[in-house]
């Protein structure tokens, strides 16, 4: 008996996609097992841990819940360029933008009451992150500079933005030297929906979720946009302003961003310091990568890449793996979700001698 | 006469979802016999040849070599029981020569010799009379030459049957009696020929017998000798009596909606041009000769560098600044799958490609309404099959083609650009075209861009010879001592008593 392997004519159905997911993941965890045991760590009930610190309590789900939404955030954003072949993978510098612009407006107009102040602080944030990367398509435009590295170069820069007005400016007297704003007025934080830990980001997310997917499904934008992913030639004989729609992705794209840095400063930190810097940026590629790029699609990996910090982190405590050991793991789960992709296209088929 | 077929297909069925390929296929193939495979774009051609090379795998029927029956998984199981298949789009490797080329994919070792290689490949095409330097590389070959290459490869894997699916369409006049030549040795040596075409003089001059394919059946089947004429077989192929017949009811001019005056740029040297309404213009030349860059210019998709070009009555800059959806230019572009559709959306939604601008209301498309004159386009254009939600690469070359006309005239163009409309249509759809561009004329001004002078002279009222970016020569269709020299223009001789006049 030999095996031949066959390109799908049929698109797998999307239970297909979550079935290989799954099993990716579950391949990923077994890796990570082994890494565990190379250090020594008992594999088994590393993994327990991971798993259990995860989405074992209420408490743990909502800590999931909780790290998912930046990510959300973050991955809609730059899959929205992803739609359009535009590799934007500056999510990490236009979340500390903003960040940065929500703090401004927390700092500067604290007298305000929170319903005028929070969405102020969104409106900032959405800003500041469009413009980071409203830079990448200027310098595109301009100048044709590639927009993968723009974008990568400037999250250095907004990270330095950031560390330079925390360690600067804005710093807090009476942090005792530690770089961090002062907290927050109370009016300025993200309150809780009843009766959860859960913050209205989650809210947030909703109503992007469903406007991104509309935009996308029934908008002449949207049309235009998928025009210009699938075929730049058609985009331009079709007389698509191939440039604007660009613009129009990449600042999109920022704007969601810079929500999802107001949503971590206001809600998760309630002060702006360096470390609400943990990665969201970088991760929300890998989610943007394995959704698929629809909304929904999304929502899930995000969770799932979510309990994964969450686990690690205990993790970490319980048995004492580094801290690379988070990113190892991320890195595998990204491999092998990838590697697994290639059965959505490809199927194996027996053949008989 | 051998007595035995050496491949016989048997009641062969192939669907692709809802669409049915071919159906009861019967088809017996000799050796040492060159059998063509005629019949429109659509008609299962392609289908019942992947068949056969082993890149489908048929639903009904079965095939049998040599009386054995047979079951291809792969075109490597095809290949080894003497079956091999030279595509229309090559599969070699560029930046290799030759014979590395040749030496890809074979059995044996895990050694290579390129000098045996080299020696082996100049004996092979010696014997088919074809001059290939077994060092060149591919990247610096001809069409023509990769095509050798390919039947060369294709050959050197041991095949008694060669199946070339529409070998003719990348290769000069000359370069095609090279192919036929060599055919017909590979026949005389008792190789099996199938020939995938829909040219009916190719298929006369070649072929020993014809096979005619129309909507997935074999309709007729018939030693070449048996048949009396081209218009014959293409009535047998097309099931309709009118066709290539084009009544060209010359129509008064009116006002001009294209005039070019000395334009420079992207290789055109001085090009001037006029296209009034109610007139065909048709552009000939050989190909590279300015036709993309005249194109682009009218189109709006290059600027001019010298001279003036006024559209609609509007400088350039003006109208294209502007450019209305609706009553402006309707564009047909040489590249079907490449520029005028995007391959995986639907119908309808490469209907909105150019239209959208129609069917939009507060920024949202109205896919609905849309999908309804899809529909009515379809019926009008004949369209098949006529379902609006398969994606553009689901079409054959000439269903989509006539999507884009319906879709481009849906705009109602007063000038329309037709950049080889026909290349690469059957005699059906090639019709079908030819008589919406001449429906055209009623309401707009077309400029007729074609490597086929009987295509414009089919419709054109008057021709411009382009050489090297120049129009050398300007005459009207029935300007019959013009006609006979435009060989000549084409060559780069230049008129008489100067171009343009």
């Amino acid at each position: 008996m030999a095996l031949v392997v066959r390109k799908r004519r049929e698109p797998l159905p999307w239970w297909g996609s979550c079935l290989i997911f799954l099993a990716a993941v579950a391949l990923a965890l077994g890796g990570g097992g082994a890494m565990l045991a190379l250090q020594g760590k008992p594999a088994l009930a590393g993994l327990s841990v991971l798993i259990g610190s995860a989405v074992g309590s209420l408490w743990a789900v909502e800590d999931c819940v909780l790290k998912a939404i930046p990510l959300f955030l973050c991955a809609v954003g730059v899959g929205l360029s992803f739609r359009m072949a535009v590799w934007n993978i500056g999510a990490e510098g236009q979340f500390a933008l903003g960040a940065v612009g929500a703090t401004w407006v927390a700092l500067s107009l604290d007298h305000l009451p929170a319903a005028v102040l929070l969405p102020f602080m969104g409106l900032a944030a959405a800003v500041a992150g469009g413009l980071w990367a409203g830079v990448a398509a200027f310098l595109r435009a301009l100048l044709g500079a590639n927009e993968t590295i723009v974008t990568l170069m400037l999250n250095y820069v907004g990270i330095l933005v950031l560390e330079f007005l925390v360690f600067g400016p804005w710093k807090d007297p009476a942090s005792f030297g530690f770089p961090m704003t002062a907290e927050f007025v109370p009016a300025a934080i993200l309150p809780a929906l009843p009766g959860t830990r859960i913050h209205w980001g989650l809210v947030l997310c909703g109503v992007v979720g469903v406007a991104v997917t509309l935009a996308m499904r029934s908008s002449r934008l949207g049309f235009e946009i998928t025009v210009c992913g699938q075929n730049p030639a058609a985009a331009r004989y079709a007389r698509m302003p191939y440039g604007a729609l660009m613009a129009v992705v990449l600042v999109a794209g920022g704007a969601l961003a810079g929500l999802a840095g107001f949503v971590e400063v206001s809600a998760a930190l309630g002060r702006l310091q360096p470390s609400i810097m943990t990665g969201y940026g970088y991760t929300a590629i890998v989610v943007a990568w394995l959704s698929g790029l629809r909304p929904l699609g999304v929502a899930g990996v995000a969770l799932v890449l979510a309990a994964l910090r969450v686990g690690l982190e205990s993790l970490q405590l319980d048995f004492q793996v580094p801290a690379a050991f988070g990113g190892m793991m991320e890195g595998t789960m990204l491999l092998v979700v990838l590697a697994g992709s290639f059965f959505s296209r490809y199927q194996i088929l027996r053949r008989p001698a | 006469m051998n007595p035995t077929p050496l491949v016989v297909l048997e009641g062969i069925g192939k669907r692709f979802g809802a669409v049915t390929a071919c159906q009861g296929v019967n088809l017996a193939i000799w050796p040492g016999r060159i059998k063509a495979v005629l019949g429109e774009n659509g008609a299962g051609k392609s289908t019942l040849m992947g068949i056969l090379a082993g890149q489908y795998q048929p639903d009904e029927g079965q095939v049998l070599v040599n009386g054995v029956p047979v079951r291809f998984r792969s075109t490597r199981e095809a290949i080894a029981a003497g079956i091999g298949m030279v595509y229309q789009h090559f599969t070699l490797v560029p930046a290799m020569t030759v014979a590395e080329n040749l030496a890809l994919g074979q059995e044996g070792g895990p050694w290579f010799s390129p000098s045996a290689m080299a020696r082996r490949v100049s004996t092979q095409a010696e014997a088919l009379g074809f001059a290939i330097d077994p060092d060149a590389r591919v990247a610096d070959l001809s069409m023509g030459e990769r095509q050798r290459v390919e039947i060369l490869k294709v050959l050197s894997r041991g095949c008694q049957l060669l199946i070339l699916d529409e070998p003719t369409a990348v290769l000069t006049p000359a370069e095609t009696q090279t192919l036929f030549a060599a055919l017909r040795r590979l026949a005389a040596a008792g190789v099996a020929v199938v020939f995938i075409s829909h040219k009916l003089n190719e298929v006369l001059a070649v072929a020993d017998e014809v096979a005619v394919l129309r909507r997935g059946r074999v309709v007729d089947e018939c030693p070449v000798a048996a048949t009396t004429s081209p218009a014959e077989l293409a009535r047998r192929m097309v099931g309709r009596d009118d066709f290539l017949a084009v009544d060209r009811v010359p129509l008064e001019p009116r006002q001009v909606v294209l005039r070019m005056a000395g334009v420079w740029g992207g290789g055109l040297h001085g090009v001037d041009l006029t296209v009034r309404q109610g007139e065909i213009i048709a552009v000939v030349g050989v190909a590279g000769n300015g036709q993309r860059p005249l194109v682009d210019v009218i189109c709006g998709l290059r600027a001019p560098e010298r001279g003036t070009v006024t559209i609609l009555g509007q400088g350039w800059a003006e109208f294209h600044r502007t450019a209305p959806w609706q009553g402006g230019i309707g564009y047909i572009p040489e590249d079907r799958l490449g520029v005028a559709v995007c391959r995986e959306l639907d119908a309808v939604d490469n209907f909105l490609l150019t239209t959208r601008q129609g069917f939009c209301r507060f920024g949202v498309l109205q896919r609905q309404r849309a999908r309804q004159q899809v529909v009515e386009l379809m019926a009008t254009f004949r369209v098949h099959p006529p379902q609006p939600q398969l994606a553009a690469r689901q079409f054959s070359g000439g269903n989509l083609q006539k999507l884009v006309l319906g879709r481009e005239f849906f705009r109602r163009p007063r000038l329309v650009v037709a950049d080889q409309p026909t290349q690469g249509l059957d005699v059906a759809a090639t019709h079908d075209v030819w008589q919406a561009l001449l429906a055209a004329r009623t309401v707009a001004g077309v400029l007729l861009v074609t490597g086929e002078v009987s295509e414009a002279l089919a419709l054109a009222d008057r021709l411009v010879v382009l050489y090297r970016g120049r129009v050398v020569a300007a005459f009207a269709a029935d300007d019959e001592v013009e006609v006979a020299r435009i060989g000549l223009y084409m060559a780069g001789a230049a008129a008489q008593e100067g171009a343009g006049s």
